[in-house]
């Protein structure tokens, strides 16, 4: 017998049952941040250890060999099996018409219940190619505040939704103002105004919200990069938002900006292309 | 009082149920040992950890994405509109006193458990225990890991926060590029178009009914095929494909396996008392403008996370329709990885053409191509899974991201191969040299009082020693030694038989054959 494993399996039930204890009593003093846990660990840790050690004591160490059971079947169980079965077929099997029948009422079963399982979301009806930006639509701030075309920082990105409907998760969009003399042609085009460029602000790879922007100043050239923090996926928001880097395979869709009598940004209706990642039937 | 018992237990249960011997033979039932073959109940003892701390916080967790004011303890979000499942998680985590500690280790236990599952799975891959007749309780093992790899990450989302809320919103968008039928899908999981207002209250169901069911069920199919068809064990004296040679149930191996539950759980309560998981206060609730940089999943869905970060942006364009590059990173990786798991043991009958029975295992070198497309296989998981936190890498490294994610795809490329080349040679040169269990024959030697040295031995138990053979007399039964592939370190030095070990093994010798 192995006195050491005897010693240390008292030690560990004991320290199991201050374990125990000490829990009950931090959280009766309300130490539940860390007492109540260390004291629970402690108790289990202690009854493990003390039953490990236990076995140990015991000393068994045996080699006992133990006869496995054949698996397989014997030629005679297939042969009772296989006369089940054909028992089967000349009995239950005989009138083809039944056996069709059941098979068909449990098909029409399961056809009958697609309905409840259809209810569980709606048919897409081209939801994922509107949002709620349309022509004239105010871009207002997370708190709802319309912004003045005539002022605003360079290169600061804003989150702005359409007005009245902040929050809208397919028309969150990214709001950057950069010097004119930077943004290409085709982002021109594409709608911006006084330097204002607005994109979708849902990363055409998997949906994430693209929330860092970031300028690099070290010569030679300055440059600007909206990144998505999913997955790195890099797009230029100086030329139509293309993407120059990671796993996003398309540009950020251009919210085409005006200035409305007020003086605050609009949009000029939708985006003229689907947000968000690109599915089947949006090629 | 053991008498007491055995009458209460003869008359009460075993005289009304027909049981008879069944429980004195199933305590009696054989073991084999062997450190590797912890890990699955590891596996099972995080569950039961699972199930005890998951059953705790569904009494306070409330699924619904109603919106809220919070006004709790926490003051950085007072105020603020979340959700109410947002809510309860900070109720539980602030409020109910022991609420934070339990929570804390229901998430550390989900990820032992499916480090665990991976584990086990990689001991039975490695050692060729899916081979028939186990190959049907590979499949449930599988099935099982699919299942603890859903559970987890429906747990995950579950507290509504920004990470897990991105979590999601990633997930629709891989269901939305599924061809044909991603965009119905989709909106028939969300019930309509993201985020909607249902998908936690969805989750938590399938989280704590529909998962742990089947969990239940296929776990009990699981451990009753073990039970069954008994447990694999390494070559060694004495061991054939015939017998089992181990330890009984009764006491010291159920003494052990109970004790390890305790460690388990005890180890998973210190993590959970001491180390902070998944602080959703510091990520705040979703909201679809937001999102968090330097933010990764739970570690077991970090291939996935790093298959959409490695895929290069291609899209394929089918006549007028398009598949993102998502739904191979996505669904196609998936697929690929467990309908390989799924396949292993056909894949594996097709190579080798060989159906036979195996009860003794191999030693991973003995099987150089399986091992090598094992350790190729983790190889590439092990890219993609630091694929999944490239931009941390990155800036640990202070490279670019753009750099880092070229040379892993190439590495995702290039390194399997190599790893396979490196491993197949590696077990070669194995298998060639001797190991040390091969060359040393150790025969205990005792100092007489006179001064000199003997074996405490008879010449038989000597011969089989240096033979690495089985000790005549303490086996009961050695048909064939030809199956005998030579000692193991697993098996140690038999001792005596002098200590009634002897008649204990025929009595189980006697219990199997009663079974059969």
């Amino acid at each position: 017998m192995n006195e050491r494993a005897f010693i240390a399996a008292i030690i560990a039930f004991a320290v199991a049952v201050a374990g125990g204890l000490t829990a009950a009593w931090g959280y009766w003093n309300g130490r539940t941040d860390h007492v109540l846990g260390v004291g629970l660990a402690v108790a289990l840790g202690g009854i493990g250890f003390g039953l490990v050690s236990w076995a140990k004591y015991l000393d068994l160490d045996e080699h006992v060999v133990q006869q496995r059971e054949p698996l397989q079947t014997t030629p005679a169980e297939r042969q009772d099996f296989a006369e089940e079965v054909e028992m089967t077929s000349a009995t239950v099997g005989r009138r083809r018409v039944l056996t069709t029948l059941f098979a068909g009422s449990m098909g029409a079963l399961v056809v009958g219940f697609v309905g409840p399982i259809g209810s569980l979301g709606p048919k897409p009806r081209g939801e994922l190619n509107r949002t709620g930006w349309g022509p004239g639509t105010r871009l207002v701030t997370t708190e709802g505040e319309p912004i003045p075309a005539d002022e605003g920082p360079f290169d600061q990105l804003a989150t702005v939704f359409p007005e009245g409907e902040v929050g809208r998760d397919d028309s969150q969009v990214v709001l950057l103002r950069m010097s004119p003399d930077v943004l290409s042609g085709r982002t021109i085009e594409g709608g911006s105004i006084d330097g204002w460029v607005a994109y979708s602000k849902i990363c055409t790879h998997a949906g994430c919200s693209v929330g860092l922007f970031g300028i690099d100043n070290r010569p030679p050239e300055v440059v600007r990069q909206l990144v998505c923090p999913c997955h790195q996926s890099a797009f230029d928001p100086t030329d139509s938002a293309r993407p120059v880097g990671g796993p996003a395979p398309r540009s950020l869709p251009q919210l085409a900006l005006d200035v409305d009598a007020d003086g605050f940004l609009v949009a000029r209706g939708d985006f003229d292309r689907p947000v968000g990642p690109i599915t089947w039937d949006q090629a | 009082m053991p008498r007491g018992l055995v009458e209460r237990y003869v008359d009460s249960v075993a005289g009304r149920t027909g049981g008879g011997t069944w429980l004195t033979k199933n305590l009696r039932k054989v073991f084999p040992s062997h450190f590797s073959f912890l890990w699955g109940e590891l596996a099972l003892y995080s569950f039961v950890v699972l199930v005890a701390t998951g059953t705790y916080l569904t009494f306070f967790f409330e699924g619904s994405q109603e919106q809220v004011i919070y006004d709790g303890s926490y003051a950085p979000l007072r105020g603020e509109e979340v959700s109410a499942a947002y809510e309860s998680v900070m109720r539980l985590s602030y409020e109910v006193k022991g609420g934070l500690f339990i929570r804390q280790m229901h998430h550390w236990a989900a990820l032992i458990f499916v480090a665990a599952i991976a584990l086990h799975m990689a001991r039975v891959f490695f050692t060729g225990a899916f081979r028939r007749p186990r190959d049907l309780n590979w499949y449930v093992g599988v099935t099982l890991l699919v299942l603890a790899l859903g559970a987890g990450f429906t747990g995950y989302s579950l507290p509504d926060d920004l990470l897990s809320g991105t979590g999601l919103r990633i997930t629709n968008a891989i269901i939305l590029s599924i061809p044909l039928v991603g965009e119905r899908l989709a909106f028939l999981v969300f019930g309509g178009e993201w985020p909607g207002t249902d998908i936690i209250g969805r989750l938590y169901p399938v989280h704590i009914l529909l998962i742990p069911l089947l969990i239940f069920g296929l776990l009990g199919l699981h451990l009753a095929l073990v039970w069954r068809q008994k447990h694999t064990q390494f070559p060694g004296p004495g061991r054939t494909e015939q017998n089992v040679v181990g330890e009984r149930v009764w006491p010291s191996f159920a003494m052990k396996s109970i004790g390890l539950m305790f460690l388990t759980a005890g180890v998973i309560a210190a993590m959970g008392a001491v180390f902070e998981i998944n602080p959703v206060w510091l990520y705040g609730p979703y909201d679809s403008g937001a999102a968090t940089s330097l933010a990764q999943p739970d570690w077991y869905i970090g291939f996935l996370e790093g298959s959409l970060r490695l895929m290069p942006p291609w899209e394929t364009r089918i006549g007028g329709f398009v598949i993102n590059n998502i739904f191979y990173a996505g669904v196609l990786v998936a697929g690929v990885i467990f309908g390989g798991l799924y396949a292993v043991p056909v894949i594996e009958r097709w190579l080798t053409g060989d159906d036979r029975e195996h009860h003794l295992l191999d030693r991973p070198r003995d099987a150089p191509y399986r091992t090598a497309f094992g350790v190729a296989s983790i190889t590439g998981m092990t890219i993609l899974f630091v694929g999944g936190a490239q931009d941390l890498v990155a800036r640990t490294f202070d490279m670019s991201v753009g750099h880092v994610t070229s040379i892993l795809q190439i590495s995702f490329l290039v390194a399997p191969p190599v790893a396979f080349y490196v491993t197949v040679k590696t077990c070669r040169a194995l298998s060639e040299r001797p190991g040390p269990e091969r060359t040393e024959r150790r025969v205990p030697v005792e100092r007489a009082a006179d001064g000199g040295y003997g074996v405490p031995y008879d010449d038989t138990d000597i011969d089989w020693m240096l033979e690495g053979g089985a000790a005549p007399g303490h086996f009961d039964e050695i048909t064939e030694h030809a199956a005998v592939r030579g000692p193991h370190r697993g098996a140690s030095t038999p001792r005596p038989t002098s200590d009634g070990e002897h008649d204990d093994s025929a009595a189980v010798d006697a219990g199997a054959e009663a079974e059969s």
